[in-house]
């Protein structure tokens, strides 16, 4: 089977709009939580969300957007797209620049775009209050284009011209990794040479706040400490948004092009709880089956891992069912790999956040660092037998584990290597 | 221009004013929804909706589809004249046509059906049936376009005397299109080393205009139908050469109906080179008649009181080009 390889990545993110801020705030733990605006109300009991940084979206109308400098979209492309796509769109940009992709290797049969979304909800509820207020006949043509889940691929593959295989995954928070998991499926059995994953998310308050209803949102005002996995006091989640590009390519054209891979996607596996629509089983089977499938797929030794990037999303039930995982993975072989939660610096990107956190994965490995799980005062016992790491590491993972877990139960488990 | 104009039941409603005033928040409203047009598109509109006087429409519609237009298209609407395509010559898509109308739909507080959009290829087509709907008229039939092919199919003449390269057709007039090459057999000796397109070729060119519009355009009594071979010039009035025509110069030609009545139709006529002008005629007026065999007259033809005509004109009703492809 062909080797797959990660040769670009585009990051438009509450840590950064670009690879090397990414990379700088990962190391040097700057999170990207802020008190967000719109949530400064007295009837909005959640304060904190960690947004993209340099676009303003707030307006139901696209041409009122702003982005930061150097960035314009023409009308008749925006037009088709909610706030995520604009995030996707320049991820997309920066992960094509990244992997030194011209037009034809972008456009053609062999390369394809498999990408996830929670789709808009904000754009979704602006126009179904039009079509309930003013007629069915009044909503903006590209309405259902713009904010549907699949808006994001609608849109890159038809302005980046892509010819190859593409479709959305829906699996919540565990959806980019799917996309990932099929990418790199799709490439290791020959039908594709060439994938774009794509995470994306608004980020902003119609995307996030419904999750106050389940209880799962942090209720902290202290951006600083709001996010902090694995940690006693954890509350509940901080909403972010933005987009994640990744480029993944065969051995053959990594060798054709002689571009330098960051790292190698050596598998992934998956499995379901079979146990609760929103709660994670207590044990986490589901992802420690995904683990397993994940390791044994590769070929790889649990001795072998390196570092862990959790899916840890600072839920209280959440992280304590991935402790367990982890522990049922790793303590019968006597290792403990360095773990760690990015979601304490990013917030939790939804469907974003698998890759999001694969991008984090194959910065780690290229540019050998592991980054540190901030925002932890007290380590939840439960983490007892497992390294969780509190500061960066300046070593090189050579072999690395990105779990996610999504409503229903989904998990996987995705493995990184260093390439050689 | 009496048969502009037909009946056409059930295609368009009387327009209803405004049931209640017009009141600040509407204007608030009408502000935000044209936020990104014109000043003058603005103000047409409030006082539309103040006044109810169609007069204001064709500068708020315009200002609309300005406003969709990119910007570096936007001068040719500056000066456009009725017969700026869409499509063609704005880069109007049909998702596009769909956000003009409904933002047109939402200030001037009426409702466009799909089907009533698929025939509006020009500003004017446009501008018509805005205006159409407002005064509770019945639509006009639409624009056809039709290429040297279709015209040499339909006219009595031929080339090498047939002087119209492309032309429009409507029920309120016809434009056409005619470079000269500089080839044509005429120019050998008029004038002797100095090529110049005769005046009296100008009219003729003007008069075959109008000949298409009566085989084209032109809504003749229920069930008659024009013969192409009973056309003839009978004469003109106030014809004026105004500028010297040479090889390479693309003549603009329009026409429009002044008076109709069998068997003598009446056009003035006017030509242009680019902005300037050529020559006009005051009138030109031709004879006509109708072909011997009545046409049956079936129920479908009753309702829509469009002739059918020889097979190849059917080629010449131009596809929907803005229906929206859905792949939902």
């Amino acid at each position: 089977m062909p080797r797959v390889f990660i040769t670009g990545l585009g990051f438009i993110t509450s840590i950064g709009n670009d690879a090397t801020s990414v990379t700088q705030s990962l190391r040097e733990l700057r999170h990207g939580v802020e008190l967000y605006a719109p949530f400064q109300s007295p009837e909005i009991p959640v304060k904190v969300a960690a947004p993209v940084r340099g676009f303003s979206t707030d307006s139901t109308d696209p041409e009122d957007w702003t982005f930061p400098a150097g960035i314009t979209i023409k009308r008749e492309v925006l037009r088709g797209m909610s706030p995520h796509v604009v995030y996707a769109w320049c991820a997309m940009q920066q992960a094509i620049a990244d992997a030194k992709l011209n037009d034809a290797d972008v456009s053609n049969e062999g390369t394809g775009l498999y990408a996830a979304s929670g789709g808009s909800p904000y754009l979704m509820g602006h126009m179904l209050e039009r079509m309930h207020k003013l007629g069915v006949m009044r909503c903006s043509p590209l309405g259902i284009v713009a904010s549907i889940s699949g808006a994001v691929q609608f849109n890159l593959v038809a302005h980046f011209k892509i010819k190859g295989s593409s479709c959305g995954f829906a699996s919540a928070c565990a959806s980019s990794s799917h996309a990932l998991g099929f990418a790199y499926d799709d490439l290791a059995l020959g039908r594709q040479k060439r994938m774009f994953v794509v995470g994306a998310e608004d980020g902003n308050m119609d995307a996030i706040l419904p999750f106050a209803g389940m209880r799962a949102l942090s209720l902290s005002a202290d951006p600083a400490t709001a996010s902090r996995p694995f940690d006693t006091a954890r509350d509940g989640f901080v909403g972010t948004g933005g987009g994640v590009v990744l480029v993944m390519e065969t051995e053959d054209e990594v060798l054709r092009r002689g571009v330098m891979p960051y790292c190698e996607v050596a598998g992934w596996g998956q499995a379901s709880d079979g146990h609760n629509v929103a709660i994670s089983h207590p044990e986490g089977l589901g992802l420690r089956a995904a683990m397993t499938l994940a390791l044994r797929a590769t070929g790889t030794a649990a001795e072998a891992v390196d570092y862990v990037n959790a899916h840890a999303t600072s839920t209280p039930i959440g992280d304590a069912s991935e402790a367990r995982a982890l522990k049922a993975i790793f303590n019968p072989a006597g290792v403990r790999p360095a773990i760690s939660s990015t979601k304490a610096l990013t917030g939790h990107g939804l469907s974003l956040a698998g890759a999001m956190e694969s991008g984090f994965c194959a910065l780690a490995v290229r540019d050998g660092f592991m980054p540190g799980s901030a925002h932890i005062t007290n380590l939840d016992p439960e983490c007892e037998g497992l390294n969780i790491i509190r500061s960066t590491l300046s070593a090189q993972p050579k072999v690395a584990l990105n779990n996610v877990s999504g409503f229903g139960g989904a998990n996987v488990s995705i493995v990184f290597k260093q390439a050689r | 221009m009496p048969d502009a104009v037909q009946s056409n039941p059930g295609t368009s409603k009387p327009f209803v004013a405004p049931p209640k005033p017009f009141a600040p928040e509407d204007e608030a409203a009408l502000r935000e929804a044209l936020k990104r047009c014109s000043p003058s598109a603005f103000e047409s509109a409030v006082q539309y909706r103040k006044t109810g006087n169609p007069e204001h429409v064709p500068a708020v519609v315009i200002g609309v589809i300005e406003r969709f237009v990119e910007p570096d298209l936007r001068i040719k609407l500056k000066d456009a004249d009725d017969d700026l395509r869409l499509i063609e010559d704005l880069g109007i898509d049909s998702l596009t046509m769909m956000e003009i109308v409904i933002l047109v739909e939402d200030v001037l507080q009426l409702s466009i059906n799909n089907d009533e959009l698929r025939n509006l290829r020009t500003v004017g087509d446009v501008k018509t049936f805005i205006d159409c709907k407002i005064r509770g008229l019945s639509l006009p039939k639409p624009t056809k376009f039709l290429p040297i092919e279709q015209i040499a199919a339909v006219m009595p003449i031929q080339p090498p005397f047939l002087f119209l390269n492309e032309a429009s057709v409507s029920s309120s007039g016809a434009n056409g299109k005619y470079k000269i090459t500089g080839q044509e057999f005429f120019l050998q000796g008029h004038f002797k080393n100095n090529p110049v397109m005769p005046a009296s070729i100008m009219l003729e060119a003007l008069g075959q205009l109008a000949v298409l519009f009566l085989l084209e355009g032109a809504t003749p009594e229920p069930g008659k139908v024009i013969s192409s071979s009973l056309i003839y010039f009978t004469g003109c009035e106030g014809v004026r050469a105004h500028r010297v025509c040479r090889p390479g110069d693309i003549l603009t030609l329009s026409i429009k109906p002044k008076r109709m009545k069998m068997p003598l139709a009446t056009f003035e006529g006017a030509i242009r080179v680019g902005q300037e002008k050529a020559a006009i005629a005051e009138e030109i007026t031709l004879t006509f008649g109708y072909a011997e065999a009545v046409m049956p007259l079936p129920m479908t033809e009753l309702k829509d009181h469009v002739a059918p005509k020889a097979g190849v004109l059917d080629a010449s009703v131009p596809a929907t080009p803005l229906r929206v492809a859905v792949n939902a």
